[in-house]
């Protein structure tokens, strides 16, 4: 079992690493801790990304089964459930079941949760999926109550037995919990935002008594397409025929600039990664560099220490990586554990991580492989023709001193490599995310000749100076090393991806914010579904009259709107009343004449479109636009081009009177409430809330807290970015800061030796410390500004690829607190290590 | 006429229970222009016996002196004074800054005595030169030999026109055409400027070099030839 390998036995390389960890035992932690932080965000950031979709992925997937079509209603009303029955008796079609889907608010004990209830017929149980494992023949549809996922039924406080409330469709209803789905029960279900009950329970708790919105159908093998077509012939052109899991489609669509934004914080997480373990690594080459000498002078040959080098290479980044993967896990359940709630309106979306075998493993090997490379430097002893003790007589800093024509080069290629990425992206808008990586490698190289830059003026500007502190720093910051690089490197990918996604994404905030406001401006009061900011889940309009007698209301007008499916995109339906002073807002217009686009939408057969919709179809201003509704392909003419207006699917605005043609229906999904002159807003609310009743589903708000509502939506939606971003920049400047700590150490000696010369603690002291936050100063101005160029372009996708209302604007004081934030948490960081480091003893600079 | 006395001095150190008598009642006296080379075995308290010539040390017992000043009852303050204008010390390791160029290495001193960078390398300058480094003030340390290296750590030592030199095995990294060099200059640069130099060394090639040679065994300094001392004679002829 002990067999040699290039004459070295395992036990031997055991022997050797241990040595090593016993006499360095602190910089092998440091080289350790650096890895697994790189791991720990690439794998955080990755598993963030992954869960951001997985529960929605596994719900569809668990309910639809063995199914592999469903017929689908284009709006919550649905249809009869009888269709199920017709859609049953085709030819080809094996099992057919009918599924009715409403968000609705459950209300427990202790809290609140918007879900969607999914109504469900016995048959299936007949498709597998989560109904053979619970709901076919489990205690829930015998119960005939509510089945509620661990998580809701944790977060509003029910258990089995409990009575709820179940919130919605304008009413409130009572019902006891049936039974709480565990993760050891049915795992697709626990960590999603629903509620399952049997078919006939959900239509009452929803009130769509004998209707369903999707019928699921299993055909007979090879019957596929038949099948389908006979499908699309009985819907008549009224409902949609997909395939069972096209509802991941539209997800995927609605959380591609989601994914993408964190896709590129991944791509700078790894970069990240990998300098923190290069640095980390770098950090013990003046103790490998010298025990590689040993070695050589004791015999070993070549092949001997690369193997040696390699095995101590391949064990630190592999226990390094696992707690990296265990940290990255921890991370992105605490940190990252945010769901987007505003798709929650369309989607039953959670953020759910679990560990993922693939993801670990990958981050795992990334590890590795970042730490063999990174490891790679002392190699460079082992060179024919150099002494095998050179590294005694060698002067220069660990990691080797940057030539001035490497860095003019890397200079040069990260300043092509700007002008690039700002060509393509002008051609190739959809190119964004690429060219966010290529900045970030772009801010790599420019990090060198800047810190070059830097070092040849401080001294210059120091000339005149008699601080001995400031000389000291502007002498020591001119050893540009590939270590020194690392770390201004570290800080500049940190920065440089907090102030460009940070950037952006305030960006979006503040358009949001702009058109939400707008949007909720046309009426004083807003009366909706209690969990929607949509404003697209229906309910009775019955209740206008009653509002109407309120006397401190002067109008109500019905407002509608809804989701409706066209190709990969899930669009959202704004149905404005005539009466409406705007039909949509006016920031968020692309493209046509505002008034006059109003006027045309008033008058019917008009609509506004957002313009990535409109660009994915070729429409333009006046160009015919078919939507495919309830009633069939409703004819309209697009009268403008908005953004989207924060909704990643895209939006369509037309008349609520068209909306009633189209889509058949007399419900509402929000009442505009106008307020006689002298009534405050905020007694106008008490006084229609009273009118509606304490049982009443409907929520009351002023136009503003109607805005905010949205608003915090929004933020919450992008909270994930700001944490993933925050984290980053704290670890980076933690990692700086270590990493300096342990360079700082190391020069203990010359410390020592210019005390002995005159310099007293406080001046060693304040020159570490001015030469350190020169340093991070570099990195963090290289990072800010390339920041700021790669904010530019995100906004700029943001606003022509994706239609988001993101007016750029440089924002500054984000900027000014990124840099301030990094050079701060690294200062403070190595103050200490700094202090102690000045008061080394003059003697160690001797030889005994 | 700068001095530096040592008399009676005692440093003892704790180590474990036992005590280590590093430097054991020695007087010594190093007069202007005189260069002394101080030999002694490992663990004979020739470092000891140089931190306290830089008033980097109090002795236990006796007295340190430099031109009449007692350098055990300075301040640390005025300690400090004291090494920085009046010592010029040369390290073994060098303990050059990676990245400053000769010129901002040999000067690194003169800003702590209130100098800018501008004054302090034209008064460097002419000390670089003097050391032979003249044509290469611009060079890095890795760029240097380590001959080199080590004259300009010597013009470090010497830019502040010290008044006592103090060198820790000066050429203990440099192979014997170099140490050479380096104790010629070190002899030359005492003479001409009439300092006192105290050497610390294993180097037997430095007796030639120096004025006087003493020798310090387990504390205790024994003045004469080190040929007479057998550990050191059988080191000479390795």
């Amino acid at each position: 079992m002990n067999s040699a390998l290039l004459g070295l036995r395992p036990s031997m390389l055991v022997f050797l690493y241990r040595r090593r960890l016993r006499a360095h035992p602190v910089q092998e932690l440091l080289a350790g801790a650096g890895i697994a932080i790189g791991v720990a965000l690439v794998f955080g950031v990755l598993l963030a990304n992954a869960g951001l979709t997985g529960s929605t992925e596994r719900l569809v997937r668990a309910l639809s089964g063995s199914a592999r079509l469903t017929l689908l209603a284009r709006s919550p009303a649905g249809f009869p459930e009888a269709l199920t029955g017709r859609v049953r008796a085709l030819p080809g079609v094996r099992v057919a079941t009918s599924v009715l889907r409403e968000n609705m608010i459950v209300e427990g004990p202790s809290g609140r949760q918007p879900v969607q209830l999914i109504g469900v017929s016995p048959s299936l149980s007949s498709l597998g999926g989560i109904s053979q494992q619970e709901l076919g023949n489990g205690a829930l549809l015998l119960s005939g109550g509510l089945g509620l996922p661990g998580g809701v039924a944790e977060t509003i406080g029910a258990r089995r037995g409990t009575r709820v409330r179940v919130i919605g469709n304008g009413a409130s209803h009572s019902l006891g919990v049936g039974a709480v789905i565990t993760s050891e029960s049915v795992k697709a279900l626990a960590g999603s935002p629903v509620a399952v009950a049997l078919l006939p329970v959900a239509q009452r708790l929803a009130g769509r008594r004998g209707r369903v919105t999707q019928t699921l159908v299993v055909p007979a093998p090879g019957r596929t397409a038949q099948v389908a077509n006979e499908m699309r012939a009985l819907a008549g052109g009224q409902l949609d025929v997909e395939s069972a899991d096209h509802e991941l489609q539209l997800l995927s669509q609605a959380t591609t600039p989601n994914r993408q934004s964190t896709s590129l914080f991944s791509a700078i997480s790894i970069m990240v990664g990998f300098l923190l373990a290069l640095n980390a690594m770098l950090l013990t080459v003046p103790e490998r560099r010298r025990f590689i000498a040993e070695l050589r002078m004791q015999g070993y040959d070549q092949r001997q220490i690369l193997l040696m080098l390699a095995f101590q290479a391949v064990a630190l980044g592999l226990v390094a990586s696992v707690l990296g993967v265990v940290l990255g896990d921890v991370l992105a359940r605490t940190l990252y554990h945010q769901a987007p709630s505003y798709l929650a309106v369309a989607f039953p979306i959670a953020a759910e991580q679990s560990l993922s075998i693939g993801l670990a493993v990958a981050a795992i090997a990334c590890g590795v492989l970042a730490t063999v490379l990174a490891s790679l430097s002392p190699v460079l002893d082992l060179r024919p023709g150099l002494p095998a003790d050179a590294v005694f007589r060698d002067a220069g800093p660990s990691g080797g001193l940057l030539t001035v024509a490497a860095m003019r080069w890397c200079g040069l290629a990260g300043l092509v490599m700007i002008v690039l990425v700002g060509a393509l992206v002008a051609i190739v808008p959809a190119a964004t995310i690429f060219g966010g990586v290529a900045l970030a490698v772009a801010t790599v190289l420019l990090v060198p000749p800047m810190l070059a830059g830097v070092a040849g003026w401080f001294p210059r500007l120091s000339a005149g100076s008699r601080s001995g502190a400031v000389i000291l720093a502007a002498s020591e910051l001119r050893a540009i090393s590939t270590r020194s690089v690392a770390l201004g490197a570290i800080v500049a990918l940190a920065v440089y991806g907090s102030v460009a996604i940070g950037g952006a994404r305030d960006d979006l905030l503040n358009g949001i914010e702009t058109a939400t406001a707008q949007y909720h401006s046309t009426a004083a009061l807003w009366v909706a579904d209690g969990s929607n900011v949509f404003n697209t889940d229906g309910f009775p309009a019955t209740v206008t009259k009653r509002l109407a007698r309120v006397p401190a209301v002067s109008s109500v007008r019905v407002y509608r709107g809804g989701l409706i499916d066209i190709g990969s995109r899930r669009l959202w339906v704004r149905a404005r009343p005539v009466g409406d002073p705007t039909m949509f807002e006016a920031s968020q217009l692309i493209s046509g004449d505002f008034t006059h686009a109003q006027a045309l939408i008033r008058q019917g057969g008009w609509a506004a479109v957002s313009s990535g919709f409109a660009r994915e179809h070729g429409l333009l201003v006046g160009s015919r636009l078919r939507l495919p509704t309830p009633r069939g392909l409703a004819s309209l003419r697009v009268a403008a081009l908005t953004t989207n207006s924060g909704w990643p699917g895209g939006t369509v605005t037309l008349s609520a009177r068209d909306y009633s043609r189209w889509w058949g229906s007399a419900e509402a999904t929000a009442l505009e409430l106008g307020l006689h002159s002298g009534v405050s807003p905020a007694a106008g609310a008490g006084a229609v809330r009273s009118a509606l009743g304490p049982g009443t589903g409907l929520l009351v708000q002023t136009s503003a807290q109607s805005a905010a509502r949205a608003d915090a939506s929004a933020r919450e939606g992008l909270r994930t970015l700001s944490d993933i971003s925050t984290m980053l920049l704290i670890a980076a400047a933690l990692a700086v800061a270590a990493a300096l700590s342990t360079t700082v150490w190391q020069r203990r000696a010359r410390l020592a030796s210019l005390k002995i010369q005159g310099y007293h603690a406080g001046q060693l002291w304040l020159g570490l410390l001015l030469e350190s936050v020169v340093m991070i100063a570099v990195g963090s101005l290289v990072g800010a500004v390339v920041g700021v160029y790669g904010h530019a372009l995100a906004a700029h996708w943001l606003t022509i690829t994706t239609g988001f209302p993101a007016p750029f604007s440089i924002g500054a004081g984000h900027v000014l607190l990124t840099f301030a934030l990094v050079t701060a948490i690294a200062s403070v960081v190595i103050s200490l290590p700094g202090m102690a480091a000045a008061r080394v003893p003059p003697r160690m600079s001797l030889q005994e | 006429m700068s001095a530096l006395r040592l008399r009676e001095v005692v440093k003892h150190y704790p180590s474990g229970s036992e005590t280590v008598r590093a430097v054991d009642g020695v007087s010594l006296e190093i007069v202007s222009g005189e260069l002394v080379a101080l030999y002694g075995p490992s663990g004979s308290g020739k470092t000891t016996l140089l931190l306290l010539a830089a008033g980097l040390m109090d002795p236990d017992a006796g007295e340190v002196s430099f031109d009449g000043r007692d350098l055990a009852g300075m301040s640390a303050r005025q300690s400090a004074a004291y090494r920085l204008n009046d010592v010029g010390f040369i390290f073994q390791s060098f303990h050059l800054m990676p990245g400053a160029s000769a010129l901002d290495n040999a000067l690194i001193k003169l800003p702590v005595s209130g100098h800018t960078l501008r004054e302090a390398r034209a008064m460097t300058e002419p000390w670089l030169v003097r050391v032979g480094l003249g044509e290469r003030l611009d060079h890095r340390p890795h760029q240097l030999s380590m001959g080199e290296r080590q004259r300009v750590a010597i013009a470090r030592a010497l830019v502040g026109e010290p008044s006592l030199l103090l060198a820790d095995e000066p050429t203990g990294n440099l192979d014997s055409a170099r140490t050479k060099e380096i104790l010629e200059l070190l002899r030359d640069v005492c003479h001409e400027r009439q300092v006192p130099g105290l050497l610390v060394t294993h180097d037997s090639e430095a007796m030639s070099y120096v004025d006087r040679t003493i020798t310090l065994r387990d504390g205790r300094l024994l003045e004469g030839v080190y040929e007479e001392l057998p550990e050191l004679s059988t080191l000479a002829n390795s």
